[in-house]
């Protein structure tokens, strides 16, 4: 806020680094498209013909099944209405693509004129997925409303509410969709003569997928994924990345849909229902949600699977050539077997490895980090980045009423850049309600938030973050499935939109400087408690905010690492230029590192000083040891 | 103003079902924090018991104990087998176990049955009627309506009165707390379990003596009422679960009857939309239930 934004900036922050980012996974994804066809091709020159139609098919589904990643995989919302999007996209495409003289039999009194309508297969893909992301966006609107997160049941619901609508409109309305029964077919051998559109809208779907995972988009996708209220805390709005996430989702499941349809050359409500849902999901969720290695594995494991259990239910253990149809077995090998293999498969996975095989592992990112992994630490270098950015946060007045609990009285603090000032006082004193309330996550009953005269109160708390004030959280809040680089790099990514590029360290110089390069590749959730809040500091420093708010950063830890945290915390600040507010009660550590201290109790300020003076002050002595001690 | 009277009776005796379900999905959520899509297959089971015994002459009086029985075992089998192995678990496993959980009981009916419709005979008494001023009463609507409302008397007595239901209702409003003090986490999931399968039981067999036929999927339409009735009330309020019920019945029997003919066939669609929007402007139901977040 302090200087104008630069308009360049956000493209600058496409993607963070172009080798990694890009050039790494176009290969990493051209390697698996590779051995994903190679295997398909050995597969149906083995089987025939048969085998040639379950590779399609196949190929088809990993389409659908990379869309639907694209959404359930970066904002972790588990969305059961995709294959309703399919089926909007589906009929679409069907109704814009038959032949007027074919669609006269099936749907002579379309709405709109219709069935007058000749578009040819290309025309009605492009049809298919703009009518669908329109819907997808209205979808979407609604999902934001409910407070969509991850995990978050309302989204779960308002998503199956699409599937079921769509299956009502399609099996009801004969005039558009040929009812439940006949439903539309093309009648024209059904397939495609060839694959060739197949295999790039496959190739596309896997390049897309994986740079929206690299993307600045889908890197604060995956923010919010892992910690909603962190992700909001660094000045990420993950309702804005779940749209888009939503939308480029909904575009390749409406390719996928529009081949599906063609090469099985009929629609039916059916389809692309129920069962259709459990198919995708079952190959999402087996190969592994959080990576399109992982989804592309899905399909095969479960395609190969499936085919299998298929082949038992009819002929046993015939298939491995055995001849061991025994009676006994019969039992088991019958048909349908492939359908409880389905449901087995995803009860088993979720049961015991909920997170797929491969969980979040990304063939190109493994390459990138063999490539890498000498990288020597960079120089951190002293000179402090902030010289040129003044600011003033004054909090005046601040009232909160939880229910009848008055958790701050007219509290507040005055901090300027350059200063160190730290809030002490005894559990329940509000320190941490001041900080909820600077930061926007509970709103004060009244009083002032003001950083450099322009008062925050009733800001969201992602732009509070924006405008400067970031902060770290007494019980960690870190997001645990993405590395330390990446958890650092998500914030850099909100400062580098917000601020000048290169006045913003780069994310290994902050890694470095936070004492944690050598576990720079590790995930977050692995991390010990000290290294933990050391990313914490990391993470909010990287936003290059001009405030660093601390709740209890040296909670839990040893004397010995509080003392370390002092130069840590002096570091980080001085790295981007940040003034501090610290929340504390380790009064060696407050004592140590702050310019200035106010002393809350029962939600009021009742004392304020230099350190000596706060140690001197007979009315602290009280609040901290009980009133006898004066 | 007739026809709303008679609606609104339609409405209840539907509603009342439906509450039943909600119910038995809210008392679940409550303790595990599970929405539970795999409510559905007690009917299921319930379904091909019914299909069983009534085939063998069974009359429906001995059959109703039995079905509730059956879905009080299901609903315990399945906690045993697979939902007491995702305790704790983030809500998107939850979600798709339940969902597992379905997909794996209706594919076992499909291997073993058979996907075919397998129908068995209603009791005479259903489609009987009595007049009560200009109304005609279903015989079926004031029995559905006066179990629902004993059973629903309990279930309150049960919640509010006994040491189960201190214990159910402290797991609700904070698990791990409640284990501290020394409830016993499966003893109270265990018991809502059980819960929940004798209210599936009983809608059960209101269900299968209208519907009078069973497939291996019978029991998504059931699932689906009683976990929207269940959003539409609040999540994890007991009360809200009742209300919601109560208020998708009338719903659906008010649109049914209001709408024009030509999208009557519709009404499920529609149901489903203004669900949808419920949502969009109240995310937590009709009964908030307070939960806040320690940051």
């Amino acid at each position: 806020m302090a200087e104008p934004r630069r308009p360049d900036a956000a493209h600058a922050g496409m993607f963070p680094n172009l080798r990694r980012d890009v050039a790494f996974p176009i290969v990493g994804v051209g390697l698996l498209f590779g051995v994903f066809i190679a295997f398909g091709l050995l597969y149906q020159s083995y089987f025939g013909g048969a085998g040639e139609r379950l590779v399609t098919t196949a190929m088809i589904n990993a389409i659908i099944v990379l869309g639907i990643q694209i959404y359930v995989g970066n904002t972790g919302v588990l969305s059961f209405g995709h294959i309703g999007f399919g089926a909007i996209a589906g009929y679409t495409f069907a109704i814009f693509a038959i032949a007027p003289a074919e669609k006269v039999k099936r749907i002579p009194d379309a709405p709109l004129g219709l069935t007058d309508v000749d578009m040819g297969s290309w025309g009605a893909v492009g049809v298919a997925i703009a009518v669908t992301v329109v819907v997808a966006f209205f979808v979407g609107i609604g999902l934001a409303r409910s407070g969509a997160e991850s995990g978050a049941v309302a989204a779960t619901v308002i998503t199956l509410a699409l599937l079921f609508v769509t299956h009502e409109v399609a099996r009801h309305w004969p005039e558009l969709t040929g009812g439940e029964r006949a439903g539309l077919s093309f009648r024209i051998g059904g397939k495609l003569d060839t694959r060739v559109p197949i295999y790039l809208a496959l190739a596309g779907a896997l390049v897309l997928a994986r740079l929206f995972a690299q993307s600045r988009r889908g890197r604060l996708a995956k923010a919010g994924r892992e910690d909603d209220l962190a992700a909001r805390a660094m000045g990420v709005n993950p309702l804005v990345q779940q749209m888009i996430a939503l939308l480029t989702s909904v575009a390749v499941v409406s390719v996928g849909a529009s081949l599906k349809v063609y090469e099985d050359g009929s629609l039916l409500p059916e389809d692309f229902f129920f069962f259709f849902t459990l198919l995708t999901l079952t190959m999402l969720i087996v190969g592994g949600r959080n990576s399109v290695t992982g989804a592309l594995f899905g399909v095969a494991v479960i395609t190969v699977g499936r085919e299998l259990a298929r082949r038992m239910g009819q002929d046993g253990f015939e298939v491995f050539g055995l001849g061991l149809d025994s009676e006994p077995l019969d039992w088991i090998f019958r048909e349908n077997l492939q359908t409880v293999f389905l449901g087995v498969a995803m009860l088993g996975f979720m049961i015991w490895r909920p997170k797929g095989i491969l969980s979040d592992w990304e063939f190109d990112e493994w390459l990138y980090r063999r490539f890498t992994r000498t990288q020597s630490a960079p120089p951190v270098p002293q000179a402090t980045m902030g010289a040129d950015q003044e600011a003033r946060l004054e909090v005046s007045d601040v009232s909160v009423v939880f229910g009848g609990f008055q958790a701050l009285s007219r509290s507040g603090f005055e901090v300027s850049s350059g200063e160190v000032v730290g809030i002490i006082g005894p559990n329940g004193a509000g320190k941490t309600t001041m900080l909820n309330v600077i930061t926007g996550l509970v709103p004060a009953t009244s009083g002032q938030v003001k950083l450099n005269g322009v008062d925050l109160i009733g800001t969201p708390s992602h732009e509070v973050a924006r405008a400067g004030l970031v902060r770290t959280f007494q019980n960690l809040r870190l997001f645990g499935s993405l590395t330390v680089r990446e958890n650092v790099e998500v914030t850099r990514l909100v400062a580098i939109a917000e601020h000048d590029d290169r006045s913003t360290p780069e994310t290994d110089v902050l890694v470095a400087a936070a004492g944690l390069w050598d576990h720079r590749d590790r995930r977050a959730s692995e991390l010990d408690y000290g290294n933990s809040r050391r990313l914490e500091l990391a993470r909010a420093a990287a936003a290059r905010p001009l405030f660093l708010l601390l709740d209890e950063p040296t909670s839990g830890m040893s004397d010995t690492e509080s003392l370390a945290m002092v130069e840590q915390v002096q570091t980080m600040a001085a790295l981007v230029g940040a003034g501090v507010v610290v929340i504390d009660h380790d009064l060696d550590f407050i004592i140590g590192i702050c310019d200035r201290i106010y002393c809350l109790d029962r939600g009021s300020v009742i004392a304020t000083g230099t350190p000596e003076e706060i140690q001197a002050d007979p009315s602290v002595q009280a609040a901290y040891l009980g009133s006898s001690a004066t | 103003m007739t026809e709303l009277l008679q609606n609104l009776i339609d409405g209840l005796g539907r509603g009342s079902i439906y509450a039943l379900l909600a119910l038995g999905v809210a008392v679940i959520f409550g303790v595990m924090h599970l929405l539970n899509f795999a409510h559905g297959e007690l009917i299921t089971v319930s379904g091909y018991v019914a299909f069983w015994t009534i085939n063998e002459g069974w009359s429906w009086y001995l059959v109703a104990p039995v079905i509730i029985g059956t879905a009080i075992v299901t609903s315990l089998v399945i906690e045993r087998v697979a939902f007491s192995r995702v305790r704790g678990s983030s809500d998107f496993t939850l979600l798709l176990t339940s969902f597992g959980v379905h997909f794996v009981v209706s594919a076992i009916f499909l291997l073993y049955v058979s996907a075919s419709v397998k129908t068995f005979s209603e009791p005479g008494w259903v489609a009987n009627t009595f007049p009560v001023g200009s109304l005609n009463v279903e015989v079926y609507d004031a029995v559905v309506i006066g179990v629902t409302l004993v059973t629903l008397l309990g279930t309150s007595w049960l919640v509010q009165r006994t040491m189960f239901g201190l214990a159910l209702r402290a797991a609700a409003a904070d698990f791990d707390t409640a284990r501290l003090m020394g409830v016993r986490s499966d003893t109270v999931i265990r018991g809502a379990f059980a819960l929940s399968g004798l209210l599936a039981g009983i809608a059960g067999v209101f269900w299968l003596m209208r519907s009078g036929h069973t497939t291996p999927t019978v029991g998504i339409t059931p699932m689906l009422k009683g976990v929207l009735a269940a959003l539409i009330g609040g999540l994890g309020s007991l009360r809200g679960a009742v209300l919601g019920g109560f208020v998708l019945g009338l719903a659906e029997v008010l649109l049914r009857s209001r709408l024009p003919d030509s999208v009557a066939s519709l009404t499920e669609g529609f149901v489903f939309l203004l669900i949808a929007l419920l949502f969009i402007f109240r995310p937590q139901g009709l009964i908030r239930v307070a939960h806040a977040e320690r940051v």
